[in-house]
């Protein structure tokens, strides 16, 4: 099959590499349909990422149909047409039984490696390093999925690919971002980052009664896209403080709750960007945690701080002194998955919600090298990139 | 860490008292402690203060290994969601060691003695018998092994979680290598970590006993390894997919 695999920083190729087997009973293999490049994929491709190796197939947002399927697989059967969600977890372990299940205890190969930097090991993930579990990602024209039983969502076929793909990860990522906050009526909540998972938050933060969304970013189609869902919006670049603009438009108070979807690789203007920047270059830090320090410094309180935005190691200048002062809570971590899938897919079903709203850019896998570029660049009003993985073949 | 086993070492059964390392091994490190450490203030510069530091930690080992024979100590717990008694079953039949123990071969003799046999092929072959020397049904099993190579000795123990959360299931165990500790150093950049056999082999424990399968990627496609795949693959010992065989039975199966 063909496999977009990564070979190293800013280095993708598709690659002809083996079909993948059963390789444990409880597995099912995919034919995958569509797959859609993540924004935490950029980090794999901007080499922020440790213990990737060359060779590794990438991506973690793909559904298809089922081919094949373990000895011990009872609830999916073969033809069936699922969304697979990018955290593997088991099913049985405690943090499954008590919905924590992107803390599964049971799906990681590698754990040690991640308990070497974190203490503790994570669920594992599809095409996302060897320490979130080395497995084969669904960039690719069929995936191996284990505990197929327990993540794989069956979807009709009355909804199309593009309207339940991102079941499988930005979707319940921004919600659960967005329930994080406990969003009460008369709610203001603040969003930075109006990419994908921020566009879902947006939206999933009215889905739950919010009053009002700020949504924060600077580039103007992000910043349109946000508007068309109903947030006011502040243009980072524009404004001279961020923190004051919030301040200003809610009264004094300052927002509720606060989302981080940005993550590790923020950009911003300023002395503090350009340190962050430097102290990165100079591998001294994983991580530009300059949003984080906007939202605390931002946020009511008392309020919520909630991060979908990936970060990866010690972060710098953090202020904590602020965030003990003011009482926040913070949310965060990889998104307990599971738990979302049926709910939003009744959401698509009763029309509350189309998610294939976000597409600005589809390509056949063959040009997945050259859609990271785009996609990382911002290039041609990019916001999200869905990849047909047969895509030529069909048109030969 | 003194090895809660609620038993003291019967007479015989403590460790020899014979010295862990050869006497070359112990007289190559002072040696070259000694020489890093003075090449390393001769240089007089931060590198320099580095390959001091360096070697004088090799002379501190060469010296300790002199004093005292090196006793490597381990301790792993993982918790099980299944009751004390089914996880003690679960290890106690011999026909789920074979999983946990990767690359271990065993023995029952008519005296309930146990052989190991960790057997890497051709790389290195180590035998070790050793002896229930008390066991709990549902509580402890407790063991010792015979003054062979690697001697070593400690406590199986299943505690009942709080909270339902199944069982506590801990190894702690005390050994002696022949070794010093470069070949330590060697040994676990190859694998034969003690710690880190233990606490993967406890791990698999919990995998197969929760979801009756342990989670693997061996034999999933992969691209180009590049020349440093490559390189990992030989220190890792991980075979490219096209070599591998079907298997023959899947865990769980």
């Amino acid at each position: 099959m063909k496999a977009l695999c990564w070979q190293g920083k800013n280095k993708l190729e598709v690659e002809q590499v083996n079909d993948p087997e059963i390789l444990n009973p409880r597995d099912g293999i995919v034919r995958i349909t569509k797959t859609a490049i993540c924004g935490s994929d950029l980090h794999l491709y901007d080499g922020y990422i440790p213990s990737m190796e060359p060779g590794d197939i990438l991506g973690h947002e793909f559904m298809g149909e089922v081919v094949e399927t373990g000895s011990a697989v009872t609830r999916i059967k073969k033809g069936d047409r699922v969304v697979v969600p990018f955290t593997i977890a088991c099913g049985h372990c405690y943090f499954c039984k008590h919905n924590l299940w992107s803390a599964c205890d049971n799906t990681n190969p590698n754990a040690w490696m991640a308990e070497k930097l974190y203490g503790y090991s994570g669920s594992a993930l599809f095409g996302y390093s060897h320490m979130m579990g080395g497995y084969a990602g669904g960039q690719a024209q069929f995936a191996r999925v284990p505990f197929i039983d327990v993540g794989a969502l069956k979807v009709d076929r009355g909804l199309s690919d593009e309207q339940v793909l991102f079941l499988s990860d930005i979707f319940p990522t921004g919600y659960m971002a967005a329930e994080n906050c406990d969003i009460k009526p008369g709610d203001v909540v603040a969003i930075w980052g109006c990419g994908p998972v921020g566009q879902f938050t947006i939206r999933s933060a009215f889905l739950l009664g919010a009053e009002r969304v700020i949504a924060i970013d600077r580039f103007h189609e992000r910043l349109k896209m946000a508007r068309l869902a109903g947030a006011d919006v502040i243009d980072y670049a524009d404004v001279d403080d961020v923190i004051e603009e919030l301040k200003w438009m809610t009264g004094g108070r300052g927002p509720d709750a606060c989302i981080d979807a940005v993550g590790l690789e923020a950009h911003g203007t300023g002395i503090a960007a350009a340190y962050d920047y430097t102290k990165q270059r100079m591998k001294l830090a994983f991580d530009r945690p300059i949003v984080l320090r906007q939202a605390i410094q931002a946020c009511r309180k008392g309020g919520v701080v909630s991060l979908p935005g990936v970060y990866g190691g010690v972060l710098d200048k953090v202020p904590f002194g602020a965030a003990f002062g003011k009482g926040l809570i913070f949310k965060m971590g990889q998104t307990h998955m599971h738990n979302y899938m049926d709910r939003l897919l009744k959401h698509i079903q009763q029309g509350d919600i189309d998610p294939s709203f976000v597409i600005t850019h589809r390509f056949g896998l063959d040009e997945a090298p050259q859609a990271y570029r785009i996609f990382r660049d911002k290039q041609e009003e990019c916001i999200k990139v869905v990849l047909d993985p047969w895509q030529e073949i069909a048109a030969a | 860490m003194t090895i809660t086993t609620n038993l003291a070492p019967r007479p015989g059964e403590e460790f020899s008292r014979r010295p862990a390392t050869t006497r070359l091994e112990t007289a190559l490190t002072l040696a070259a402690g000694a020489a890093l450490s003075i090449y390393g203030v001769v240089r007089r510069d931060w590198f320099g203060a580095g390959l001091a530091t360096g070697g004088a930690y090799l002379v501190y080992t060469g010296a300790a290994d002199l004093r005292k024979p090196y006793q490597g100590r381990v301790r792993v717990g993982f918790t099980i969601a299944k009751e004390p008694n089914e996880v003690y079953e679960f290890v106690r039949n011999p026909e789920n060691w074979i999983v946990g123990l990767h690359g271990v071969r065993f023995d029952i003799d008519d005296e309930n003695r146990l052989s190991l046999q960790f057997d890497d092929g051709e790389r290195y072959t180590l035998n070790s018998q050793l002896r229930i020397t008390d066991e709990k049904p549902g509580e402890y099993i407790a063991w010792a092994s015979d003054p062979h190579m690697i001697e070593h000795r400690g406590v199986l123990r299943f505690k009942k979680a709080p909270g339902d959360r199944g069982t506590e299931l801990s190894i702690a165990f005390e050994y002696k290598a022949p070794t010093g500790p470069i070949s330590r150093a060697l040994a676990s950049f190859a694998g034969f970590d003690p710690e880190q056999l233990a606490r993967e082999s406890l791990r698999k424990i919990k995998q197969l006993m929760e979801t009756g399968e342990i989670p693997t990627t061996a034999g999933q496609p992969v691209g180009a390894r590049g020349l440093r795949g490559a390189a990992k693959r030989v220190v890792f010992r991980e075979r490219p997919t096209m070599e591998l065989q079907p298997q023959q039975r899947l865990a769980g199966d």
